[in-house]
């Protein structure tokens, strides 16, 4: 300001102007033109400012770059999974409140990005446009089992409660991926992918019946319904010489191993139901029930129907005589008796029924299963073989060690013996050896180090 | 919604031989709907001597209606067997009304002692098993002298629905009470008991300890301060674990009940205790229990997860198995398509067969699809 009442140092005049026309404010004098005194540089001062940047009002201001960075790719995977505008739109809302939540505003930008990849998720879940986690996980070129903790997380804290996905629905788009139509292979392999996905979706909807979809990973058993479905629509020795890997290999998909699996437990529930087929003469093995896959599909409500009701005329006619059998050996003490016998009886019928059964009351009503209280372990792996269906980690249970007994009428306040405590103290040479021996092996480490 | 009612009603028979009989009742409330109809009782007899009743009676009584109970029973001592049903019955009335849970703290611990032959059978017992042969079991004793009684005790549960697992005795101050089936219909009850896989207990030792020091003396431990700051110690019986740390605080896990889990806890501050510090044994308590078991028919997961969605998570890509949350009691249960469901985040044994008992009908519901 000029007229401050300060005198120029120079020529003594009060006539000071400010100038601050250039970078740097300067009080000058218009006489002589000596500047008289100078003000800061810089605005800021020395050693940054005092307040942090996150306490300044410029984060308001200007939003965070990586959370704009995030909505970008979130975009991105929208438009590459191609789906409409609600679905990209809803993901942006859920990763902008998810962001600048707690519990990830702070996690590396890796998670950051696969955040990204779970909103999308979510809100096609919630929009009924179904893809399942691994092709999240593809996409983001991230590990399945981290889509899946940062998915839950955020689902917990956005407090979304998002419905499950349909096997069924994701077969056709899956099926999208292989590359098995006319444009990329030979003409006896090719088929056209709708007749591939219909087929694949029959075939799925089966194995969803008949317990095989329930608590598995989709994608393999979306894999072997592709595989069956494909060597069913045109059942010629080539196609059924062709192994899983080698189909893999010509439609240009990674295999999975339990694909292989899911195959054979498909086969099972197919020669099953291929049984009941009227104009079948020959012997249906899961070696020649690829042929019959057509007819089984079109006619596959029929063939359940029948299936269970002869499977229940087998239980019934099994129960009688497995009573005279087991009134008869009642009085044998050993619980593998009963049980040798019911199964060897299981295994005559076996040509008719399959011992699973689908949803019969009949393995809780079975007179031998509840007589003995001994067979308790042994009755649970007989329910599900006396159904015609059952989920396959019952009708094959893994064989677990059995746990030691233990103590078994402890009340707490027991005694302690001290022999018993002093077994479980070195004694004091044990104790020195020890230690020499923990000395000795440290420094000899230290050494090679 | 399913509640529970516990009351002890004590009745004091004075025969020619002077033995005493205590009857536990026990009722446990069904479905709000079926209770008014359903009442059916189950009788424990058990014997004291003289000495430990008087005792039993010095003792404060917590509840009003034990209390009252008791003190007409004192009148009441020639009575004989026989009538103690329909005293029993006759006394239905105002030992119903009082309160949720009684406080059995009071009852001496000696009591204990006379449960203990008896509890082993009654867990591993099939919902078939009579409770006559569970009533011979418990009481070696009894069967000498009041047959009478014991007939008139296997008279009573006329339904002959199954009876099972009685559980810890009441008088043990540390067990809880473990819910016994009341001779009512299957339909009520699901006839399953969850087993218990693991007991979660921490205890305070009292006094800072030197993990070096112990994990040099003692044989059972092993301790990696780059790993883990605590020491971890094993015992061969019960068979369990437990992590030491430098505060003097310890956890001990893998004991298959309470009790085991009381006693592996005190042998760890035992051992510590050997080794020279002033262990004491303090704030014991069960933080978290873990019970399995098998309803014995295939689950449609997908369909419990679409009418239970604010409850469940069932996401076949992460986890075979659906996470069920109940809020009331606050249990997780896992729940697999084979129908094995495993229980988890009980403090008490209660409220895991609460818990079992509300999911048994929802999870019969899904049965056939």
């Amino acid at each position: 300001m000029s007229g401050a009442g300060v005198s120029c140092p120079g020529c003594g005049s009060s006539n000071i102007v400010d100038d601050d026309l250039y970078s740097q404010a300067q009080m000058v004098c218009v006489d002589c033109g000596s500047v008289v005194s100078e003000g800061v540089l810089a605005h800021d001062p020395n050693g940054g400012s005092d307040v942090s940047y996150s306490w300044t009002t410029a984060v308001t201001r200007k939003p965070c770059v990586n959370l704009v960075k995030g909505l970008q790719r979130v975009k991105a995977i929208c438009r590459i999974l191609r789906v409409n505008k609600e679905i990209e739109d809803l993901s942006q809302t859920y990763y902008k409140q998810a962001y600048q939540h707690q519990t990830f505003i702070k996690v590396s930008l890796q998670k950051k990005e696969v955040l990204a990849g779970c909103c999308v998720l979510v809100s096609c879940r919630l929009l009924n446009w179904p893809i399942t986690m691994a092709t999240m996980s593809c996409l983001l070129d991230a590990d399945p089992m981290v889509v899946g903790v940062v998915y839950q997380e955020m689902v917990k804290v956005l407090r979304i409660e998002a419905p499950i996905v349909n096997v069924t629905d994701v077969v056709e788009a899956h099926s999208q991926e292989y590359k098995i139509s006319l444009l990329h292979v030979p003409e006896q392999l090719a088929e056209n992918s709708k007749d591939l996905a219909k087929r694949a979706v029959a075939l799925v909807e089966l194995a969803a019946d008949t317990w095989i979809v329930t608590g598995r990973k989709p994608i393999p058993i979306m894999m072997a319904a592709i595989y069956l479905a494909w060597q069913s629509l045109k059942p010629s020795k080539q196609r059924l010489k062709f192994t899983l890997d080698r189909f893999c290999q010509i439609a240009k998909v990674n295999k999975h191993r339990t694909a292989l699996k899911r195959i054979t437990e498909m086969k099972e529930v197919l020669c099953k139901l291929g049984r009941e087929i009227p104009w079948v003469r020959e012997e249906v093995t899961p070696d020649n029930v690829v042929r019959q896959v057509d007819d089984i599909l079109k006619n596959r409500y029929a063939l359940l129907r029948r299936a269970l009701r002869t499977h229940e005329d087998a239980l019934q006619a099994e129960d009688s005589v497995t009573e005279e059998v087991a009134s008869s050996q009642a009085s044998e003490p050993v619980e593998h008796t009963p049980n040798a016998s019911a199964v060897e009886l299981y295994g005559l019928n076996s040509e008719r029924t399959q011992q699973p059964g689908d949803g019969n009351e009949s393995p809780c009503t079975a007179p031998e299963l509840q007589n003995d209280s001994q067979e308790s372990q042994e009755s649970a792996p007989n329910w599900g073989k006396r159904m015609l269906f059952a989920p396959p980690c019952v009708t094959h249970p893994k064989r677990r060690r059995a746990g030691l007994p233990g103590l078994q009428d402890v009340n707490g306040d027991e005694e302690i013996s001290d022999s018993e405590i002093d077994s479980y103290i070195r004694t004091p040479r044990e104790a020195r050896e020890f230690a020499l021996t923990q000395k000795i092996l440290s420094l000899s480490e230290s050494e090679k180090s | 919604m399913l509640f529970r009612k516990q009351c002890v009603c004590v009745c004091v028979c004075v025969c020619v031989c002077v033995c005493v009989c205590v009857c536990v009742e026990f009722r446990i409330g069904c479905r709000c709907a079926a209770l008014p109809g359903n009442r059916s009782w189950i009788r424990w007899l058990f014997l004291m001597d003289e000495s430990a009743l008087e005792r039993y009676f010095d003792d404060s009584i917590a509840n009003d209606s034990c209390l009252s109970l008791e003190e007409e029973l004192g009148v009441q001592s020639p009575a004989p067997v026989p009538e103690d049903s329909s005293f029993l019955s006759g006394k239905a009335g105002p030992s119903r009304e009082p309160g949720e849970e009684l406080d059995l703290s009071f009852l001496p611990d000696e009591l204990s002692t006379q449960e203990e032959p008896g509890r082993h059978d009654d867990t591993e017992t099939q919902p078939a098993a009579l409770d006559t042969s569970q009533d011979s079991g418990i009481h070696p004793d009894y069967n000498s002298r009041d047959s009478t009684a014991a007939a008139a005790a296997a008279a009573d549960p006329q339904q002959g629905a199954p009876m099972l697992g009685i559980g810890a005795s009441p008088f043990c101050p540390m067990t809880p009470m473990t819910p016994m089936t009341p001779m009512t219909p299957v339909t009520e009850r699901s006839g399953i008991i969850p087993q218990l896989q693991n007991i979660v207990s921490t205890v305070n030792l009292g006094c800072p300890l030197d993990l070096k020091f112990i994990a040099l003396q003692a044989r059972n431990a092993e301790y990696n301060p780059k790993r883990f700051a605590a020491v971890i110690m094993r015992i061969r019986e019960p068979r369990t674990t437990a992590l030491i740390f430098s505060s003097g605080k310890m956890v001990c896990t893998g004991a298959k009940s309470e009790e085991q889990s009381r006693l592996a806890a005190r042998k760890y501050a035992r051992v510590v205790q050997k080794l020279g510090f002033p262990a004491r044994f303090l704030d014991f308590k069960i933080q978290n229990m873990v019970a399995s078991c098998d309803v014995c028919f295939p689950i449609r997961l997908e369909g419990l997860v679409l009418t239970h969605q604010q409850f469940s998570s069932y996401e076949p890509e992460l986890f075979p198995g659906l996470i069920y949350r109940m809020v009331k009691p606050r249990i997780v249960l896992l729940i697999f398509v084979s129908g094995k469901v495993v229980l988890t985040g009980a403090k008490e044994r209660a409220e895991i067969y609460e818990a079992f008992e509300n999911i048994y009908p929802i999870l019969r519901g899904f049965r056939k699809q």
